[in-house]
């Protein structure tokens, strides 16, 4: 797949390490994807939210939110997930108080394999196929997933449950899960990374994980937070013998040096990273933004626009 | 010697925290290192899935057993060790399993343990169950070894009190009489009755088992029954560790990086362990842009950094100049909002914090050998 047609998908999950930029990237496709008309969720998975207050809304918390015209955003989190889907199972309000509001029943919850990772999964691939007055409910739902090894888990789940349930509710649930996650006309797998060292590396075996080990369609991956080419090499050269000087120029060479080297690690890791995927990526600016919120999103949006 | 080290002088432990990302396991590394070579025999416990510490200390892997870093790896570096480093790699699944070991009656029970799917995944990929094994270890290690400081590098944890609140969470699970007798009612079922929960052990086993399937349940029943002799030494265990944590020979080391959710994160954790009793060593802020304009005013413009330029030897042509000069202007002014920021950030660490605070430059390249480690911890 071309990174292209990347929001034609109903779902794209995003992922990738702790505080790379994946609630940023997971906005930003929403932003552009509202841009072009489309109707989107932005779906986050038991998190500390960021994504509503990023596009300058309040939190949604466990309930869907419209937050710009065309996006609406969510926060799963296991506990609403799990009331939801009981109640489907249960139907009696009672019932399920005295049943799963136990701490102890909880606890016995938490620790049951991926149970927990399904039913948030399966809240937000429900919304990915759920329908409106005969037409899908969003054109785009956009899951801004955990971090890498939690992800790994979350999408894990379905494969997980077909090997293991033999029958009854919860493994009718599981094939559908899978068989959306996997087709790809439905959906992408998108990572996000950094140009640095350990970054790089998770990514690229998160991508082995997902795609050959899980079997998901893999999307673009993109290169978060990449500093511009300001100066060449022989300018960088010429800086060198500069930056003792007094005021302003001194200082200045100085930055110009730090982001010259900067860069310069940087662009090592965008070569390193693109030889361990074996495909291209798309880098995503670093900005100098005083505030992270709408604006820088609208920027980054930009940057990825002509490049999904 | 920096702050947060002269501070760290008198403690025989010092736990590492922070959230993911930020420097733990370097920090963690520089501080070992340090007391090393300051003639201490130190150890550094880390809990690092990259296995980065081991390519850094110069050794090949890291395991759940101590090692000596070669003093050769020292003279390599061009460092000068009149002490000793040791280093190991925290093995969640290996500390739960000789804690079980040790506490199971019988070898009959312990392998019944060790072979249930739900201890399985209560020592695997259960939540709070690294925190765990983290404080076990040091607890083990401080009381069977005699290291003159044990540094402990602590896993990402996502929620800052996981760390401490895992054990009394898993306590109270592994030994909660509701539970036991929930997933096993056969167990005492005369005794017990519809009274639980007002509906009835039976009926709760069995919605649950709608969701989960009835191996599960028995899984846990059969977990929780094996589990109740243990119960009692799991118990004292956890005590003894909760209340050497609180002892004036610990020191908690709060890393973050100056981002607005990494302070936050250090700032919580931070005000816990103040509540928990806990001491606090100090705070690093890592990994911070340092100041290159600190006059008031803002940067310059291009024509200022223009005329520098022309006046200045080997200059270009004016119009090359200029051109570099406009560039020059603007990565000043983008470096100085990295810089301001960052500040922000590191002065509100340096205030929510109690005890002294350290800023750790973003240093040139990865801290990846002990020549970096020795970097950083000159900052320190
Ligand atoms: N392109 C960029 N340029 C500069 N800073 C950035 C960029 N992208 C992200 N950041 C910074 O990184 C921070 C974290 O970004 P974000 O919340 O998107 O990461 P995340 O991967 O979702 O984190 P988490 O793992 O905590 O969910 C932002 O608040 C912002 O300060
Ligand atoms: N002051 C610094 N300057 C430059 N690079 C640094 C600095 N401190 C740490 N690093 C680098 O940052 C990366 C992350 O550091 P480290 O592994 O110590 O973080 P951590 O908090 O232990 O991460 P995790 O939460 O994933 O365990 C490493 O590549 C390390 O070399
Ligand atoms: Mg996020
Ligand atoms: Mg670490």
């Amino acid at each position: 797949m071309s990174a292209s047609d990347l929001l034609d998908r109903r779902l794209v999950v995003v992922t990738g390490k702790g505080g790379v930029g994946k609630s940023t990237v997971s906005a930003a496709l929403a932003v552009l994807a509202a841009r072009r008309g489309k109707r989107v969720l932005v779906a986050e998975v038991d998190a500390r939210e960021r994504v509503a207050p990023m596009l300058g809304g309040r939190p949604s918390g466990p309930v869907i939110r419209p937050v710009l015209p065309g996006i609406s955003t969510v926060n799963v989190d296991p506990r609403h997930a799990l009331e939801e889907y009981a109640l489907m199972v249960v139907r009696v309000r009672a019932i399920y108080q005295a049943v799963f509001e136990n701490r102890v029943v909880r606890f016995f919850l938490r620790a049951v394999p991926s149970l927990a990772e399904t039913l948030m999964l399966g809240k937000v691939l429900h919304e990915a196929r759920s329908e409106a007055h005969g037409r899908p409910r969003w054109d785009l739902v956009v899951v801004d997933a955990p971090a890498t090894g939690h992800a790994v888990q979350l999408l894990g789940t379905p494969r997980a449950l077909l090997d293991t349930v033999p029958g009854g509710p919860l493994r009718r649930d599981a094939e559908w899960m899978q068989a959306l996650l996997s087709a790809p006309d439905r959906t992408a797998v998108a990572l996000v990374s950094l140009p640095e060292e350990m970054p790089v590396t998770e990514t690229a075996e998160l991508d082995a994980q997902l795609g050959q080990g899980l079997s998901l369609p893999r999307g673009p991956v993109f290169l978060n937070a990449m500093p511009g080419a300001m100066f060449t090499t022989s300018e960088l050269d010429g800086l060198r013998g500069l930056s003792p000087s007094a005021p302003p120029l001194g200082p200045a060479a100085r930055a110009a040096l730090l982001q010259g080297a900067q860069r310069e690690r940087a662009e090592a890791q965008a070569v390193r990273l693109r030889e361990l995927l074996g495909r291209d990526v798309v880098p995503l600016p670093l900005l100098a933004a005083d505030r992270w919120g709408r604006r820088a999103v609208e920027r980054i949006a930009d940057a990825m626009d002509g490049q999904v | 010697m920096g702050a947060l080290l002269r501070s760290l002088q008198g403690k025989r432990i010092a736990i590492v925290v922070g959230s993911g990302g930020v420097g733990k396991t370097s920090v963690a590394a520089a501080i070992a290192l340090s007391r090393a070579m300051a003639g201490g025999r130190a150890l550094v416990c880390t809990i690092d899935p990259a296995r980065r510490l081991a390519t850094a200390l110069g050794l090949g892997t890291l395991g759940n057993a101590e090692a000596l870093v070669p003093p050769e790896a020292f003279t390599r570096a061009g460092l000068a060790s009149t002490g000793q480093l040791f280093a190991m790699m925290l093995d969640v699944k290996r500390t739960w399993d000789d804690l079980v070991t040790r506490h199971a009656p019988d070898a009959a029970t312990r392998d019944r343990i060790l072979g249930n799917r739900i201890y399985q995944q209560v020592s695997g990929a259960l939540a709070g169950s690294q925190e765990y094994m983290a404080m076990e270890k040091l607890y083990e290690l401080s009381t069977e070894r005699d290291y003159d400081l044990i540094v402990l590098d602590t896993p990402p944890t996502a929620h800052a009190l996981d760390f401490l609140e895992a054990p009394d969470r898993i306590l109270d699970f592994v030994g909660n009489e509701t539970a036991r007798k929930l997933f096993a009612p056969a167990l005492d079922a005369g005794r017990f009755g519809a009274r639980l929960l007002q509906v009835g052990t039976g009926f709760v086993a069995k919605t649950l088992s709608r969701f989960t399937g009835s191996d599960v349940l028995s899984d846990v029943g059969d977990f929780l029954g094996q589990f109740q002799g243990m119960y009692d030494g799991f118990k004292e265990r956890a005590t003894e560790v909760r209340s050497l944590l609180t002892r004036p020979e610990v020191g908690f080391v709060l890393v973050a990086s100056p981002s607005p959710l990494s302070v936050d994160e250090a700032l919580f954790f931070h005000d816990h362990l103040r509540t928990a009793g806990m001491p606090v060593a100090g705070s690093v802020a890592n990994r911070v842009t340092p100041d290159l304009w600190p006059f008031p005013g803002p940067t310059p413009g291009a024509s200022p950094l223009a005329e520098a330029l022309a006046a200045g030897p080997g200059s270009g042509g004016a119009d090359g100049g200029l051109d570099l000069a406009e560039r020059l202007s603007l990565a000043l002014s983008q470096h100085q909002s990295f810089a301001h920021s960052d500040a922000r950030e590191v002065e509100r660490l340096r205030r929510g914090a109690s005890g002294p605070h350290v800023a750790v430059p973003r240093l040139e390249g990865d801290v990846h050998d002990l020549a970096g480690l020795a970097a950083l911890a000159a900052h320190l």
